[in-house]
């Protein structure tokens, strides 16, 4: 397995005086599906947004493919940046153009000159835009406005613009926060399903432990600002997540067996 | 007798005392300074009124061979209006993509360009018509130039908290995926905020019509220049009828932009 991803001694800084990051390592291989989880403000944002360099690192290194992101700039940082798929967890989608139109945003990084700038896409990527789609269940809504979605829907869209980039790495950012059990549900099969058949390493930032123990091949635990737990999913044993929560099990809404029994076939 | 319940808090009773007094002693310190008096203007109320009833009354129309200029410097007050602020506008877009901190290629600069855009704005179009006019001459295009000016720096202002409000999550995703700055212009930015900015323009449109009146009265053209001819001559008449004409024409544009806003932002 190669590795895609590298942490070494990661640390940041922001100006208002908060630590978000001390001393971070760990690596991911090709094929990994890894989820962070940690209690709001321990880091997991930072840690995504830092990968493609949305937000600079203090100290340490970041190795993604073999280049380090810190030394990215301009152009390189562009072709970087397109290799890292991202999905959101309030979609951030253009809402006023069509579903396609924000699918093929995804090849943006591809583009150059006025092609790039006035949306001017090849019929090939056109055509694997609607492919994408297809596969996500989204086909006939190629033309809507992104704003007529629902929810679940819109995170589709997430999705195929993100797979539109030809990814080696997905990151996702709470991306079932703001969904109901039941779409939540098809949209973390889709992430599985898709990065698996791809071999495209994911990474998740999540809330939900239970989601985070059924679908991940690894956890990463953060604990303001420091890796506190990294292994399979078997592994995490109440007392590590009492020491991610920093608080009793009993005092955590975990989640039940209940939400996988969920039917995914009538989801939004 | 048993004390009173008082019905507000008492730190509040006497602010509202106190700002009372405030406007009070204001207003005698003010009209003492200004040589106000409100019996003057009751003694003179007789001549105002025959001005009013006698001069203005009722509206006269201009010579018929007139007309058809007065008509057409009214169509002029409104291509004035029009054209400087489409200019701005399209000025104003350029601009305030550089003015926001979230968004500029070049943050650090952002804080200037909004400052240069205050400092022309806090400059009302009047003033700068007076500028213009003592140093290019009067004229339409003088006239032009300064509606352009505080327009275009109204609408960097507008434009710049448009899209600090609504595009910074999908300009987010567009750097994720490697989308360079005028990628993400056209692609993320113009497309969310294009109401957005539609509506301060038509808003902006309403603004001129009435400037451009007053700007076209001190020498830009238009409009305000034959009111102010026919008042120089003395046929208040006839100004008043051209008046009501000014009125009817701010009445319809606005009801017009007015309605255009209500469409563009459902």
């Amino acid at each position: 397995m190669d590795k895609i991803l590298k942490f070494e001694n990661v640390s940041k800084h922001y100006p208002n005086g908060v630590h978000a990051l001390k001393n971070v390592s760990f690596e991911v291989n090709e094929g990994e599906f890894v989820s962070i989880i940690g209690p709001s403000g321990s880091g997991k944002s930072t840690i995504l947004r830092s990968i493609n360099k949305l937000i600079p690192i203090s100290d340490g290194n970041i190795t993604l493919d073999g280049l380090l992101v810190s030394q990215q700039k301009g152009k390189e940082l562009r072709k970087l940046r397109r290799k890292v798929g991202m999905i959101f967890q309030n979609y951030n989608l253009v809402y006023s153009l069509s579903v396609l139109q924000n699918v093929l945003h995804g090849r943006l990084g591809y583009m150059d000159g006025l092609k790039g700038i006035f949306g001017l896409y090849s019929e090939e990527d056109k055509k694997e835009a609607i492919n994408l789609l297809n596969e996500l269940g989204m086909e006939q809504f190629c033309y809507n406005r992104a704003s007529d979605l629902s929810g679940g829907q819109k995170q589709r869209v997430g999705i195929a613009r993100a797979i539109m980039q030809n990814p080696k790495l997905l990151l996702c950012d709470e991306p079932i926060a703001s969904l109901d059990p039941s779409s939540a549900k098809t949209i973390m099969d889709l992430l599985r399903d898709m990065t698996r058949k791809r071999n495209i390493a994911c990474i998740v930032n999540l809330h939900q432990l239970d989601v985070a123990i059924k679908y991940s091949t690894r956890i990463i635990g953060l604990s303001k600002g420091e890796v506190v737990f990294d292994g399979p999913p078997e592994k995490l044993t109440d007392d590590v997540i009492e020491r991610i929560y920093n608080t009793s099990r009993e005092n955590l809404m975990i989640g039940g067996a209940g939400n996988d029994k969920k039917d995914s076939a009538d989801c939004a | 007798m048993t004390k009173r319940i008082p019905l507000i808090a008492r730190e509040q009773k006497r602010m509202y005392t106190i700002f009372i007094a405030v406007a009070l002693v204001l207003f005698i310190a003010t009209s003492f300074y200004t040589n106000f008096n409100i019996m003057t203007l009751a003694q003179n109320s007789d001549a105002f009124w025959a001005f009013i009833t006698k001069d203005f009354f009722p509206p006269a129309l201009p010579k018929a061979s007139r007309i058809p200029g007065v008509l057409s410097s009214v169509v002029v007050t409104l291509a004035l209006a029009m054209s400087s602020t489409t200019i701005a506008a399209v000025l104003a877009f350029f601009v305030s993509l550089f003015a926001s901190e979230k968004i500029s290629p070049f943050p650090k600069l952002a804080k200037y360009v909004r400052g240069f855009a205050t400092f022309l704005r806090n400059i009302p179009a009047l003033v700068w018509a007076f500028i213009l006019f003592s140093s290019l001459g009067i004229g339409t295009g003088v006239g032009f130039v300064a509606l352009l000016i505080t327009s275009f720096a109204f609408m960097v202002r507008a434009f710049v908290e448009t899209i600090e409000d609504v595009s910074q999550d999908c300009v987010e995703s567009l750097q994720a995926v490697g989308a360079g700055f005028w990628q993400r212009v056209w692609q993320a930015i113009l497309p969310s905020c294009l109401n957005g900015f539609l509506s301060w323009f038509l808003y902006c449109i309403e603004v001129n019509i009435r400037a451009s009146t007053i700007v076209g009265m001190v020498g830009g053209g238009g409009v305000g220049l034959t009111l102010f001819s026919y008042i120089k001559g003395f046929q208040y008449d006839i100004a008043f009828s051209i008046i009501l004409l000014i009125a009817a024409m701010v009445i319809v544009v606005d009801r017009i932009t007015g309605k255009l806003r209500k469409e563009i932002l459902k």
